[in-house]
């Protein structure tokens, strides 16, 4: 039996041998995976900025100020004109003063980046909402 | 005449893998914009250990400014100089329509960083009009909150 010439042509996708393309895939994927570094997940203090200006405005409040000051191989914190070394200590005394007119935190040259975090952070968790930064 | 029985047919291709491509490609293309982003955002910098804030809404920032240990400021992956700091924080306040509220701006320092450095940062800040900025922290290990 003579078969027609116009039988019906098989499908030309099913031919295409994906067998190497498909190991180069999971190559790629293995490669990317092993490679990539998961980044940790980053949180942030968020103080106001303010820059110290001679005669600046006058207010009828104290300033709260916390210090951060190298003493030797440590750091203190100075809130008035005590002293503190230990964090929790800072955050007992910050606790007692009044909220509403925020508090500022500034940092001697000498001191670190870590001492300054550290501040902010022990202001943040005495429950000031309005913590500034005042460079020196 | 008896047929000899066909020849059958192997079973290999008729599985469809149409959708697993889909996925292994998907997945690749996620990892290679995945690491991209992260190696152009962040410079290798040690933060300070502490928790942070918990905030539920977290808008993402306008600049991020990475300080090394020896001070350099790095803006996208270039050394910038203060007086460049400036300008460009300027410029991105006059872009918002003169808003600096407008303009999250996060400093992302090292932990050994001298605090002179900062108090030089923020005081460009401050003088360009910037009126808060925010400091990366890094999250203690343990799970503290």
């Amino acid at each position: 039996m003579r078969f027609s010439p116009r039988s019906r042509p098989k499908s030309v996708v099913g031919r295409i041998p994906l067998t190497s393309m498909i190991d180069v895939i999971f190559l790629l994927l293995i490669f990317f995976m092993a490679t990539t570094t998961l980044s940790t997940p980053e949180s942030r203090l968020s103080p106001g900025l303010l820059e110290e200006r001679a005669g600046g405005a006058a207010s009828d409040l104290t300033p709260q100020v916390v210090r951060v000051e190298r003493d030797g191989a440590r750091e203190v914190f100075r809130l008035g004109e005590r002293v503190f070394n230990d964090r929790r200590a800072l955050v007992a005394a910050l606790a007692e003063l009044p909220k509403e007119p925020g508090v500022f935190v500034r940092a001697s040259d000498d001191a670190s980046v870590a001492g300054v975090a550290a501040a902010l952070q022990a202001c943040r968790d005495a429950g000031f909402t309005r913590v500034s930064y005042v460079p020196e | 005449m008896r047929r000899a029985p066909a020849k059958q047919r192997s079973h290999v291709p008729d599985i469809d893998i149409t959708a697993m491509i889909d996925v292994v490609f998907l997945l690749i293309i996620f990892f290679m914009t995945t690491a991209q982003f992260a190696r152009m955002t962040r410079a290798d910098v040690r933060l300070p250990s502490e928790p942070g804030e918990e905030r539920e809404a977290r808008p993402e920032p306008t600049i991020i400014v990475n300080v090394g240990a020896d001070g350099a400021i790095i803006i996208e992956q270039q050394q910038v100089s203060l007086d460049r700091l400036a300008r460009m924080v300027s410029s991105e306040i006059a872009r918002a329509g003169g808003d600096p509220a407008a303009v999250r701006l996060t400093i992302r320092a090292d932990r050994t960083l001298d605090a002179g450095t900062l108090n030089d940062i923020a005081r460009t800040l401050a003088g360009a009009g910037l009126r808060g900025v925010r400091v990366a922290t890094e999250p203690p290990r343990g799970g503290s909150s």
